[in-house]
């Protein structure tokens, strides 16, 4: 059974390597939900090697182990030494966020799992489609540096390619809500497409920089 | 303006430059195959008609040509920076969480394989 976990280990190298990045774009709580999961996951792997491994043990987990801390608290305080009273307090808090966002995101990840574990097979093959398709970087770097004619560092592709797969995203879903109310079925005609544009544009949602508006005349 | 002379130049391959809009591109189609994988994950039919992925892949062309020249305009003229992209993002609520997602995810990973390669040069 597919489920979310496996999907996303199998998805993270491709992130790693030249081919492109995890994609999620219409469901960007879910994307963000379901992709915290590589960082208990990931990390507490690694703190199993090293041990595996049995060499040089204690400094590497002792230096992989704060790292990791630092990891799942994203730049919260750490707990650990306390104190007085008042510094306590303030400990408390930020822990308390930190439980209240890793219960928000385990909250989610459950839900995922229990939601994809439900679908059938063609959901199961549609929601492959949808997290592993992702534009080529080579190519998004090459068409950035054409428009440029500098270099571009890597974040830059990684960004733009998301972008451009959540903005195929908005696109492909307008263009079938315009599907369903005019009584069509899919697959999508260009007429759909270009209502969809059209109803996208009127909403800001679509950049256009070649017509200037006048806006005092 | 610079700008706009660029762009039309650009174009002149997929719109404009002598051809009415049946052919749209006498560049080769970068994206067919991924973006039409990527349409039927969006809700689209296993099989989009090919007319519709070339309207997509035009459409996603200019948005990221556009994106480019706005970043170049902002913050450090003539680069592109992930900082310029995460500003014209700002607005887009669902657009930068996923931006915002993929650097972080980008980082840790990072970080795991640089923990894991030194782990591994221990032994």
């Amino acid at each position: 059974m597919a489920d979310p976990a496996r999907i996303k280990t199998e998805e993270t190298p491709q992130t790693s390597t030249a081919a492109a990045g995890s994609g999620s774009s219409a469901g960007a709580t879910a994307g963000s939900g379901s992709e915290v999961d590589p960082k208990p996951g990931e990390s507490s792997r690694l703190t199993v090697k090293p041990e595996d491994d049995g060499i040089g043990k204690e400094s590497s987990t002792d230096r992989i182990k704060p790292e990791h801390k630092l990891e799942m608290s994203a730049g919260d305080e750490e707990e650990g030494t306390s104190g007085q009273p008042a510094s306590k307090r303030l400990k408390v808090e930020p822990e308390k966020k930190k439980e209240k966002r890793h219960k928000v995101d385990e909250d989610e990840i459950q839900k995922m799992q229990v939601l994809v574990s439900s679908f059938s097979e063609e959901q199961l093959n549609r929601y492959e489609m949808y997290r592993r398709s992702a534009f080529p970087k080579a190519a998004i770097k090459r068409l950035i540096q054409s428009i440029t004619g500098s270099s571009v560092s890597q974040n830059v592709v990684i960004a733009m390619s998301g972008i451009a797969k959540v903005f195929a995203g908005e696109i492909v879903e307008e263009a079938l809500d315009v599907c369903e109310k005019w009584g069509d079925t899919p697959p999508l005609q260009p007429k759909h497409m270009r209502e969809a544009v059209r109803r996208l544009k009127s909403r800001d949602q679509i950049p256009n920089t070649k017509h200037k508006k006048i806006v005092f005349h | 303006m610079a700008d706009e002379e660029e762009e039309p130049g650009f174009e002149e391959e997929p719109e404009e430059g002598g051809c009415a809009d049946v052919f749209h591109g006498r560049r080769k189609r970068l994206f067919s195959k991924e973006l039409r994988c990527m349409m039927y994950g969006f809700g689209d039919d296993q099989n989009p008609y090919t007319e519709s992925v070339d309207i997509l892949e035009d459409l996603v062309i200019e948005f990221i040509t556009e994106m480019t020249h706005k970043a170049m305009s902002i913050g450090r003229q003539g680069r592109v920076q992930v900082e310029d992209i995460v500003f014209l993002i700002r607005k887009d609520p669902r657009k930068f969480a996923r931006v915002k997602d993929l650097l972080t995810m980008n980082e840790e990973l990072k970080r795991a394989r640089k923990a894991f390669d030194e782990a591994n040069y221990g032994s």
